[in-house]
């Protein structure tokens, strides 16, 4: 059943954390509510399940209304960011909790438990107490809580944040593989790019109780709608144009040629984007379309890759990041060089 | 849409929609405050009421006839005068006590910890019986030193309600100086700041709320003490005494009502600066900090060794004489050793004790169904009676517990009053206990809960259980340790109180603390000691059983000394 929300509005108190939020999920798919905290994703996923009343707007499941239902009718299963394991259960209580509210009979009830325990490969943890779990052990055991009552959609609050990289990086893949053998439409609330990149079907990035922008983890990387977009995602130069009336665009006193097939949904062009790694540099000899003379401004070396920020000649006072993988020539301090933003790789940003 | 009318009004915490679930919180929120209302709102009105009624309607007659006397403002000097010193005494001894338990390297802490608090275990009448043996008439120092002391009176109201205090300035500042922050304390020192500038600097300003916190509790509980001025005040006469004297002497209601009113003043002005100040304290200590470790030093540590032991040895020494006075012969004329004080021949016998007995473990239990289901209410169901409940829950913390007690009697010996049918019994005397105490369990409950948070509630909800169920499932199973500490608070409280329940004790339901008053008042010191040895044991009893019972349940970190 696809879920659909619509010009959802929540406030707390003056502070407005959804402002007119509408948003489709289709029937299995992996969304992740991705941006900084604050930015309204949480709440959300909280008016969603039901924690939080809507101030207006609608949620519908498959067509049927939810406003009136209360969470504990909606059938949805939540993973919280703090395991919030109950301490006084052992694991398998836990994962039955969600039944024994739902008075399903013991012999069912335990062959449910052993299978969402297998589900997560916990199966011998089955009469451990929370407190004797590592936190990746009691985050996968609340996703089988989760899980257990059979549930119309996941939603996940953050979960994989208190755990260490390592772990994380595990239980991200186990999710994954969870919901695609289930086909569960999921939802995931995150502030941590990567991790909605490496794992969402669709990204849903906000910014102060609005959506910035909806799309493949592809297409915001590469088609960032706004400068916001652009620089949570990655990073991004940001080069903002020059002032006046213009026709095409104009940064640094120069004209950059830009790819009409890269422009950006946005109505008035503000700014023009481009990865640092798309940046190439050049000598001082130089010539064409898009190059600028500039010179070096900080060297950062970083392992795999060298981040060199320059400033154009004739935009002094605005640094640009430029990323040079592999073992490349490093340019040194001060040296004057040339930089080429290909036309292709400039995004226009609202 | 009727997301936008049902829900606009209503804070953001509360989860919508669930109709069954909101009438059964609102049934239960209204559960909780009508006791409340009933056994602490109606006495203190009572006692405003009282205050005002003369012969010829209401008016100002009792405040004109009080204020007017010259009496009334020597006794007012008295109580302020006795109350500033022993406040002095208290908070400052207390103060470098706690500081040499929490930043210097003494030995056997963990003694020094609950030896500090034993006088919370006696009757508040202990310390004024343990000098009176000391250093009384017939006490040890003038019979057998041949000193000439005599300790009735100002000094001896003031030492004894110093002790007697002691243990409540301890445990307030001891928590002040727990906290400190490592890293500014390294700043100090490598900028080259002295151990005593440190002190001056950082410590002193860091500890600042604690110690005025110290102070008001201390000088509100000393102001509004009862036993220690009536066993050792002689002719020094205090107004929680006269308070006594006007109500059960001459059966004035209405003056005694006034005193009441006047020492209700000083102890809601302190609550109200109390909170005021610590309204204040934040983010003294953040996530960041380091905890202090405390590096040995050895002047300061042999310093404050002598120190914290000699203080020890003085607090105990009271009541080891108290002790010590319940198994000999006729203190201190003939100091062989005898069991018979311990046969309880005079008065009711051993009937009071066991009567204390009965009606602590009755608060225990009723106090903790009554605590634990306000503080439920208030934390997790929120609806528009949590603020006005959760303000009369704490109430009780700026009432005296001789002015609820007189509240008490104004209201239920009233035959105009339903209530009136418990005038008299024990079961009045339960409620009485359970209300003069219900500020503190209050805390203790809403902490515990607030430590559970709301995850486990939302958790439980989102997976299909109703506000019942967590609660049976979830919210009592963790929360029973707490509510079993809470429990053991309001029974050692209830065993040793003496001026909430001084007006409501008649002959058929007599109190032990009531009765160690009534020896001592006789001059029966021996026997008043060993009733008192039998509280204090009792008190022991309950904290050892009651503490292994949570050691074998494997809940070790809840604390049942407050």
């Amino acid at each position: 059943m696809d879920l659909s929300i619509h010009d959802l509005v929540k406030r707390f108190g003056k502070l407005t954390a959804l402002d007119h939020v509408s948003l489709e999920v289709a029937q299995g798919s992996f969304v992740c509510f991705l941006g900084p905290s604050g930015c309204g994703k949480t709440t959300l996923l909280r008016v969603i399940a039901g924690l939080e009343e809507a101030d207006g707007g609608s949620i519908r499941l498959g067509g049927s209304d939810l406003s009136a239902i209360p969470a504990r009718n909606r059938n949805f299963g939540v993973v919280f960011q703090s395991y919030s394991l109950f301490p006084n259960m052992t694991a398998a209580r836990n994962v039955g909790y969600g039944l024994e509210c739902r008075r399903w009979d013991r012999a069912r009830m335990q062959s449910r438990i052993k299978e969402m325990l297998d589900l997560v490969h916990l199966a011998d943890q089955a009469e451990k107490l929370p407190s004797q779990m590592s936190g990746g052990q009691q985050q996968r055991i609340a996703l089988a809580r989760a899980l257990a009552p059979d549930p119309s959609a996941l939603l996940l609050d953050e979960p994989l944040s208190a755990l260490d990289a390592k772990v994380r990086e595990e239980l991200r893949v186990e999710i994954r593989a969870v919901q695609k053998r289930l086909g569960i439409t999921t939802i995931m609330v995150t502030h941590d790019q990567e991790e909605a990149l490496a794992m969402a079907d669709l990204i849903v990035v906000m910014s102060k109780g609005r959506i910035e922008q909806i799309g493949t983890p592809q297409q915001l990387y590469r088609e960032p709608a706004t400068a916001f977009v652009a620089d949570f995602i990655g990073r991004m130069n940001v080069l903002p144009l020059d002032p006046g009336p213009q026709d095409g665009f104009r940064f640094a006193g120069t004209q950059l040629e830009v790819r009409t097939a890269a422009k950006g949904p946005g109505t008035a062009p503000a700014a023009l984007g481009i990865r640092p790694e798309a940046i190439t540099l050049k000598g001082t000899e130089a010539a064409g379309p898009n190059v600028l003379p500039a010179s070096v401004r900080t060297v950062t070396f970083l392992g795999n890759i060298t981040r060199i920020e320059v400033e154009p000649d004739t935009r002094p006072g605005t640094g640009i990041l430029v990323e040079l993988h592999g073992m490349a020539r490093v340019p040194a301090l001060g040296e004057r060089l040339a930089i080429d933003l290909p036309a292709e790789a400039l995004r226009v940003l609202s | 849409m009727s997301v936008t009318t049902a829900g606009a009004s209503r804070p953001a915490s509360h989860l919508p929609g669930r109709t069954s679930d909101r009438s059964i919180t609102l049934a239960l929120s209204i559960l909780a405050a009508i006791p409340i209302l009933l056994f602490l709102l109606l006495p203190l009105t009572g006692i405003l009421l009282r205050g005002f009624e003369t012969p010829d309607g209401f008016g100002l007659g009792n405040f004109v006839q009080t204020f007017g006397a010259e009496r009334f403002w020597r006794l007012v000097g008295n109580s302020i005068s006795m109350s500033l010193t022993s406040t002095l005494i208290a908070v400052g001894l207390a103060y470098f006590y706690a500081y040499a338990l929490q930043r210097a390297a003494i030995p056997l802490k963990p003694f020094l910890r609950i030896a500090v608090l034993t006088p919370l275990f006696a009757p508040s009448l202990v310390q004024a019986q343990g000098l009176i043996l000391l250093l009384g008439r017939n006490g040890a120092l003038n019979r057998f030193l041949g000193f000439d002391i005599d300790i009735y009176g100002f000094w001896g109201t003031t030492i004894a309600n110093a002790l007697y205090a002691f243990p409540y300035a301890y445990l307030i500042l001891s928590a002040a100086l727990a906290v400190a922050d490592a890293r500014i304390y390294e700043s100090a020192e490598t900028l080259g700041a002295r151990p005593t500038r440190i002190f001056r600097d950082v410590t002193l300003p860091a500890t600042r709320f604690g110690l005025a916190a110290a102070i008001f509790v201390v000088f509100t509980l000393v102001m509004t003490d009862f036993g220690n001025p009536m066993v050792i005040g002689g002719d020094f006469s205090v107004l929680a005494t006269e308070v006594y004297n006007q109500v059960i002497g001459q059966a004035q209601f209405g003056l005694g009502a006034v005193i009441g009113i006047v020492l209700l003043v000083p102890a809601v002005l302190a609550k109200l600066i109390e909170k005021r100040i610590s309204s204040r304290q934040h983010a003294l200590v953040t996530a960041q900090s380091k905890p202090l470790t405390v590096k040995p030093a050895r002047g300061r540590d042999i310093a404050f060794s002598v120190y914290a032991y000699v203080i020890v040895a003085l607090i105990l020494s009271v009541l080891a004489i108290v002790v010590l006075a319940s198994f000999v012969r006729l203190w201190p004329y003939n100091m062989s050793f005898t069991l018979r004080h311990y046969q309880f021949d005079v008065q009711n016998g051993t009937a009071p004790l066991w009567n204390s007995v009965g009606v602590s473990l009755a608060t225990a239990v009723l106090g903790v169904a009554i605590t634990g289901l306000t503080a439920i209410v208030v934390h997790k169901f929120r609806n528009p009676l949590t603020g006005p409940l959760s303000m009369l829950a704490i109430l009780p913390a700026a009432v005296p517990g001789m002015v609820l007690g007189l509240g008490y009697v104004l209201t239920f010996n009233d035959p105009a009053n339903p209530l009136n049918i418990l005038y008299g019994s024990f079961a009045l005397i339960v409620i009485l206990s359970v209300y003069y105490n219900h500020a503190h369990a209050f805390l203790i409950s809403s902490t515990s809960l607030k430590q559970i948070g709301s995850v486990f509630d939302e958790a439980s909800t989102t997976l299909g259980g109703s506000t019942l169920t967590t609660l049976r499932k979830v919210t009592l199973p963790l929360l029973w340790p707490t509510l079993l500490g809470v429990g053991v608070f309001y029974f050692m409280r209830t065993m040793v109180s003496l001026s909430a329940v001084i007006f409501l004790v008649t002959p058929s339901t007599q109190l032990a603390a009531v009765s160690v008053l009534q020896l001592s008042d006789r001059g029966a010191l021996n026997q008043a000691a060993a009733f008192s040895v039998c509280i204090m044991a009792i008190v022991v009893a309950c904290l050892v059983i009651v503490r292994t019972i949570l050691w074998l349940a494997g809940a070790r970190n809840v604390t049942l000394i407050r």
